[in-house]
């Protein structure tokens, strides 16, 4: 991906950002022309964009959406909820284009029909809802096809997929012929049937079939009028066409098509341009290099190069033919001394390579298919982050300043050789030190800070979010956002969307009542949901609070009683909070949906999971008829540590890596008992070997002491120590969780993480545990 | 008379060859129950007038397409599986 690329998919996703906002907030406050103007400009800027990297399929689909806002603009439409719809639907497919694109450098094949069918839809709602602006949309198209050769549709059709393929495989171009057939309103009364004529066109290549006019409602609609528009690509003759359309010439249109005038070399990039007048400038230099070699002694060498780069060139251009030409005759140059049959291939070669070969592309299209898809594509979205110029600018101060220090370093080495008077110089390397260590700290913070990105990356989402969803479920909400700007590790607030949006989804669904229900209750008949973080000390709190119902404890302990995940007694002795805190186990979050509360925990248990495996934890409050507030409450960058996973006595246990220094399969002749403990030699130091069953009191796996032993070296204060386990599972990296709650105060464990597959994983202290 | 109602939910199906006379069978059905599916995967021709009813009612299509060119070239999803059978 070069550079425009880049700047292409980052400035596409913010003008995204931008329009989505601005169509909610319009659908909201109404149309305001300062808002509508920012709108119209997003879309013409996407536009422009999407024609500078060579797309056509999206500046079409901008281009329909642009006048339907342009509509709106100049007040002949209102910003009704179709047309927002469809102008977030439009702007959801341009998302898509861009990620694909981000990943595969074009979009999916697909894209053209996908196109079509927006702009279709986009425009049927310009004509369908101002009936007086169907004579003005008319005009256009006439216009279009006035100047036959550039008509959109027969750009649209020729874009098509198989008329592309079937264009890659022809080796030189052909005529191709667009057919517009919009038979007479009365034609089936005639006994004519359109598409039986359709269905004779020999080398159909493209197909598309619309309505003349938005159709009527179905209760009006004559089913013997015919309100179709056909239109076609065909590789057929012309006179064959003339022959098959001979009843109906009236009704018929054709035009030849320019196939130079399409851009038929479409999707290709930048890249491939330049790749190709790359290829053609080596093969020139190669053939200066046959032409000008006398026929002196390194004749041969210098020929069979020059020979062996064009070849390569060619392969790597996909012609494998000339590539194999070219070697033949740099061969037979060599051989013969005559470099005359060489030099000529290369001509050709270069004559050829100028207009790009469409036989190469075809070849490229079959060898280099999109790979896996959807996963690269998610993958590729969201690698990057745009960080404030004044960090990285912290930063380069801070490496300035390093470099400083570190040449003091040179200076006091002089002074070590001259041996200088040892306690000044004691003195000074210990204040070299301390600068080293105030530098190094400050640049791990500042690298730290390249990593923050500010909440409203998550946060941005929501408005839209919210929208569909109130539109869903019938209800009136409005979403406030506080504190946008805090920040945090760029991991957390990624991961951050899925339980935000699982909080979201459930206060909208379950917490907040239906307006008739709030007029009922007295509240207003709108209501709130806040999403809202803050800086707590060393953590990030993120709330979503909504004004909704609440959670009612009775209804939680009904349902725990009848799903049996606690007895009547633990029912009877727990809070109401602790209650209400079931709504987060995964057990609560399986009920079924059948009373208003059951659905609570739908996804409940992945907030709970999610803030976990990020070292944080999740809590609840509500008051019934006054609403409910989630907590987040996450650290605000992620430390992570590297572990081993070990097996003793059935159970894995997490061993620290910073400990660990190797580890060993020791056959039983290795080891010897000293003071009745198992122990051998390493390198020259004697090794006790403990059993991690032992120290963890587990019963040790009997009728293993005849096998080889695995042992993990661990160094912890100085000593060596060999630790006896029964298999070595993986190696992570986590995020390590101080104990908590009643664990809070057992010795030998540094903390807990949460496997992949949900298991909590025991991390040992080794400083403690080991003898 | 390739038009049919399924008796058993209401899906209409199209079969054999579709005549322009259909268009009206079908859009008369259509009329009654908008929301009724069409599982065409039995007509082997559609007449033009046919496939216009359904362009601008789109139903919900069962299957793809029994008529080869139409299933070729005419893009519409299918949303079920077929009918397994019917006695009409």
């Amino acid at each position: 991906m070069n550079a425009l690329h880049e700047q292409f998919v980052a400035e596409a996703r913010e003008l995204i950002h931008q329009a989505t906002d601005d169509l909610i907030t319009i659908e909201r406050e109404g149309v305001a022309k300062e808002r509508v103007e920012r709108l119209l400009r997003a879309f013409h800027t996407l536009k422009g964009s999407a024609g500078v990297v060579e797309l056509p399929a999206m500046s079409l689909t901008l281009h329909a959406a642009e006048d339907l806002l342009a509509a709106i603009h100049v007040g002949q439409l209102d910003a009704t909820a179709a047309i927002i719809d469809q102008a977030l639907a439009c702007l959801d497919l341009i998302s898509r284009w861009v990620d694909e694109f981000e990943a595969h450098r074009s979009l999916p094949l697909r894209a053209d029909d996908d196109a079509r069918v927006m702009t279709g839809q986009l425009r049927d709602l310009l004509l369908d809802s101002a009936p007086r602006q169907r004579v003005s949309s008319e005009r256009k198209i006439a216009a279009y096809v006035g100047d036959e050769t550039s008509a959109e549709w027969v750009l649209q059709l020729i874009r098509s997929e198989r008329a592309q393929n079937f264009l890659r495989a022809q080796p030189r171009s052909i005529e191709l012929v667009a057919i517009s057939y919009e038979p007479h309103v009365g034609c089936f009364f005639n006994g004519d049937d359109p598409i039986a004529l359709m269905r004779k066109v020999p080398h159909l290549l493209a197909f598309h079939i619309e309505a003349r006019e938005a159709w009527p409602p179905v209760a009006e609609l004559d089913p013997f009028a015919c309100h179709l528009r056909f239109q076609a690509i065909s590789a057929g003759n012309r006179a064959e066409l003339s022959h098959i359309f001979r009843l109906v010439p009236d009704q018929v249109r054709f035009v030849d098509v320019p196939l130079e005038r399409f851009g038929l070399r479409q999707s290709t990039g930048v890249d491939e341009i330049d790749n190709a007048a790359l290829i053609r400038a080596v093969i020139a230099e190669q053939r200066r290099i046959v032409d000008v070699s006398d026929r002196s002694e390194d004749f041969a060498g210098r020929i069979g190069a020059a020979a062996r780069v064009a070849a390569n060139a060619m392969r790597h251009h996909l012609r494998i033919d000339l590539a194999e030409q070219i070697e033949r005759a740099g061969a037979t140059a060599t051989r013969d001394r005559n470099v005359e049959p060489l030099l000529s291939i290369l001509d050709d070669t270069i004559e050829l390579i100028a207009p790009r070969s469409p036989r190469a592309e075809g070849e490229k299209a079959k060898t280099g298919g999109p790979s896996s898809g959807r996963t690269d594509v998610e993958r590729a979205a969201g690698h990057w982050i745009r960080v404030e110029e004044s960090r990285i600018d912290t930063l380069v101060n801070l490496a300035g300043e390093l470099l400083v220090v570190k040449n003091s370093f040179a200076h006091l080495a002089t002074r070590i050789e001259r041996n200088i008077e040892t306690r000044d110089l004691a003195q000074a390397i210990e204040r070299e030190r301390e600068a080293i260590e105030r530098l190094a700290t400050e640049m791990h913070a500042a690298i730290l800070q390249l990593r923050m990105v500010p909440l409203a990356q998550v946060f941005r989402s929501f408005p839209r979010l919210v929208r569909d969803m109130s539109q869903r479920f019938n209800k009136k909400v409005r979403l406030l956002t506080l504190g946008e700007t805090t920040e945090s590790d760029k991991v957390i607030v990624d991961r951050l969307f899925e339980p935000l949006m699982h909080l979201v989804r459930n206060a909208l669904d379950h917490g907040i009542e239906s307006p008739e229900a709030r007029r009922a209750a007295g509240k207003p008949e709108s209501s709130t949901i806040t999403m809202q973080a803050s800086r707590v000390g060393d953590r990030l709190v993120v709330e979503v609070i909504d004004d909704g119902r609440g959670i009612n404890p009775e209804i939680i302990r009904g349902r725990a009683r009848e799903r049996g995940l606690l007895t009547l007694e633990e029912l009877a002795d727990q809070s109401d909070d602790q209650i209400i805190d079931l709504v987060f186990s995964a057990g609560f979050s399986t009920a079924a949906e059948v009373s208003d509360v059951s659905g609570r925990g739908v996804g409940m248990d992945v907030v709970r999971t999610t803030a976990e495996q990020i070292g944080g934890w999740v809590s609840l409050a509500s008051r019934v008829g006054a609403g409910t507030t989630v907590r987040l409450d996450l650290p605000i960058s992620i430390a992570m540590s590297r572990i081993m996973v070990a097996e003793a006595a059935g159970q894995v246990f997490g061993i620290p890596m910073e400990g660990v220094t190797e580890t060993l399969h020791l056959s039983p002749d290795r080891i010897a008992q000293i003071k009745g403990n198992d122990a051998f030699v390493l390198r020259d130091r004697t090794v006790p070997i403990c059993s991690l069953a032992e120290l963890m009191h587990l019963p040790e796996t009997p009728g293993r002491k005849s096998d080889a032993r695995l042992v993990i070296i661990a160094e912890t204060g100085g000593r060596m120590v060999a630790l006896e386990v029964d298999a070595i599972r993986d190696r992570l990296e986590v995020v390590l969780k101080p104990m908590q709650g009643l664990l809070a105060n057992a010795r030998g464990y540094l903390g807990t993480t949460l496997l992949g597959d949900g298991r909590v994983l025991l991390v040992l202290d080794l400083k403690e545990l080991l003898p | 008379m390739s038009v049919c109602r399924h008796d058993d939910n209401g899906t209409i199906l199209l079969k054999g060859v579709c005549s322009v006379e259909d268009a009206e069978s079908l859009l008369q059905l259509l009329q009654a129950t908008p929301r009724a599916p069409v599982d065409w995967t039995r007509s082997n021709h559609l007449h033009t007038a046919v496939l216009q009813v359904i362009l601008a009612t789109r139903p919900t299509l069962v299957g793809r397409c029994g008529d080869p060119w139409v299933a070729e070239w005419i893009n519409v999803t299918p949303a079920y599986a077929p009918l397994t059978d019917c006695d009409c």
